[in-house]
């Protein structure tokens, strides 16, 4: 390795250094709020968690290969039903079987994305829906194999039998990992493939990229984290649902995608911690809370398109002009 | 010969743009295409790396091996650099981040540029190289586009209309630019109207008319015969 290259090299590791100046404090924070608070409040981190995982990995596509998927949670449902099904059918040992349902998902996202990426735009966002509605049904049909509209349950003590504080953490652990990883991927050279692709896919491809190649990888990535995702969820409730394929679950994503902020990292994660609160919160207040949740997309829409994150990122530019 | 196109057409959907272009590129050589706007200068270097055109008949050779079925990535990864009339910047991504997109292919055969070399050629993009794209200047944007596309290693670059609305001091940093890699012995087609730029850089001239090739030769020729300059040239 030349001093140049060495350079080089240095200046790519430092690029995908996450700032720990916010990871540390995030992470003291969810570690002293499960520790203090009530079980049911730590099942719900635990959820948000879940979600900001399969937020990130759909904001993987969104934000940074301009790819709206309409089928994400396919790669959600088959996470679940991959660990499962493996556990119930296959005979594996749970503890095995949490790899299983990731690369089942990852699988997926190879045969569908390789079927999706040959299209662009509200094409390529119809694919990923029909290859979502397919999963789904067969989940949902094929009683013998995946118990159909009834799901598998019982099959596990949900969380392999920890408490609720305890599973929090295991899946603080894992969802860190993740997401630190899904960061590593944004910053580096195939990241950058994927923002060059994804911004104009023909100039990409005059630089030598095949943009088809860069986009199934990304989306391959992006169904194995929906994957873990998945696989996590259904170790929580120690069952599986076709709903976990279902449109619901896409949507939302998708609107976590949008509150959170697109063309933002930190989008998914943002967008799932708030739509979770709403959720549990407004609901309580006010029946119908997707009316206040429709208010809030309207209102994003308009005025911040760029969502909280963007919202956050003008906040803090101002008040570092004030300063 | 680098590159040899023989009654090349080309189409747009159903609305063929090209109806019979030959070109010979020899190595080291620096090609002008000149001919008014819409005769099909830029279509031909499209045709050549398969961007957004559908190649219908003739044949492109380049280093002695057919282009045919060929996606344009993988004409670029053979060794033809691009820089369209529109520049393509990625916008949101700085300007380091635009010159490391490119992946470059070892060979032997190829002169293998890297960013700090490019940084010499246009020291511009040195200086704002954590500026995002999208808000640099029309000039700037240019040399971003060529030294992007150096960093391919091509064997030919291609550049459509290089000072295409630029200011006119830009413009002549960009055509100093396109003479010092016509000094590194880079083969070049270039898409251009300005007759100094042709002076200055061009071996030969090929004047393209209504989607076909009518005229061929060397840049004296072409200066010797004003005819050919108002018929193919001028507004009529």
């Amino acid at each position: 390795m030349t001093g140049q290259d060495l350079k080089t090299w240095r200046a790519k590791v430092a690029r995908a250094t996450v700032s720990w100046r916010f990871v540390v404090p995030a992470l003291a924070v969810v570690l002293a709020i499960n520790w203090m608070a009530s079980t049911s409040t730590s099942t719900m981190m635990t959820e948000i968690m879940i979600m900001a995982l399969f937020a990130s990995s759909l904001n993987l596509l969104m934000s940074f290969g301009h790819m709206v998927s309409f089928g994400h949670a396919a790669y959600f449902g088959l996470g679940a039903y991959g660990f499962t099904l493996a556990v119930v059918r296959g005979g594996v040992p749970p503890e095995l079987a949490l790899a299983v349902g990731p690369l089942v998902a990852a699988l997926g996202g190879l045969v569908f994305g390789a079927l999706c990426v040959r299209l662009t735009q509200i094409y390529f966002a119809m694919l990923t829906l029909a290859c979502a509605q397919i999963t789904y049904t067969v989940l949902f049909q094929w009683y013998d194999f995946t118990g159909g509209d009834t799901g598998i349950t019982g099959f596990m003590i949900p969380r392999f039998g920890l408490s609720e504080k305890g599973y929090a953490t295991a899946v603080l652990a894992v969802v860190t990992l993740c997401l630190l990883a899904l960061w590593g991927i944004v910053k580096s050279p195939l990241g950058l493939s994927i923002r060059a692709v994804g911004q104009d896919r023909y100039r990409a491809e005059a630089l030598g990229l095949g943009a088809r190649r860069v986009q199934l990888v990304a989306f391959v990535i992006a169904a194995f984290f929906a994957g873990v995702a998945g696989t996590l969820y259904s170790v929580l409730h120690g069952a599986a649902f076709p709903d976990y394929a279902g449109l619901g679950i896409t949507l939302d994503g998708l609107i976590m995608v949008v509150i959170g902020g697109l063309n933002s990292f930190a989008g998914g994660i943002w967008g799932a911690i708030i739509y979770e609160l709403l959720a549990t919160f407004v609901s309580k207040v006010i029946h119908e809370w997707e009316l206040v949740l429709g208010l809030i997309l309207l209102a994003i829409c308009l005025a911040a398109p760029a969502g909280f994150a963007g919202v956050s990122a003008r906040l803090r530019a101002m008040l570092g002009g004030i300063r | 010969m680098m590159l040899r196109i023989s009654d090349l057409r080309a189409a747009y959907g159903k609305a063929e743009v090209l109806h019979g272009i030959d070109l010979e590129v020899g190595l080291g050589e620096v090609v002008c295409l000149i001919g008014r706007n819409g005769v099909g200068k830029s279509s031909t270097m499209k045709s050549i790396v398969r961007d957004q055109i559908a190649v219908t008949g003739g044949e492109i050779i380049f280093d002695d091996r057919s282009l045919a079925g060929m996606r344009a990535h993988e004409v670029i990864r053979r060794g033809v650099g691009y820089v369209p009339e529109d520049r393509r910047v990625f916008a949101s991504l700085s300007v380091l981040e635009n010159l490391n997109v490119p992946r470059p292919v070892a060979a032997a055969d190829r002169r293998r540029w890297t960013v700090d070399e490019v940084f010499r050629l246009f020291p511009q993009l040195h200086d704002y190289r954590h500026r995002k794209a999208g808000v640099m200047s029309g000039g700037e944007q240019q040399m971003l586009s060529i030294a992007r596309s150096l960093l391919t290693c091509p064997k030919l670059l291609l550049l459509d209309e290089p000072h295409e609305g630029l200011a006119p001091k830009i413009a002549e940093e960009v055509v100093d630019a396109i003479v010092a890699l016509k000094r590194e012995g880079v083969s070049m087609i270039v898409s251009e109207q300005a007759l100094n730029t042709i002076r200055r850089c061009a071996d030969r001239v090929y004047v393209i008319d209504r989607g076909m090739t009518v005229w061929n030769g060397s840049v004296d020729g072409f200066y010797a015969d004003p005819e050919i300059t108002r018929k193919f040239l001028m507004v009529q």
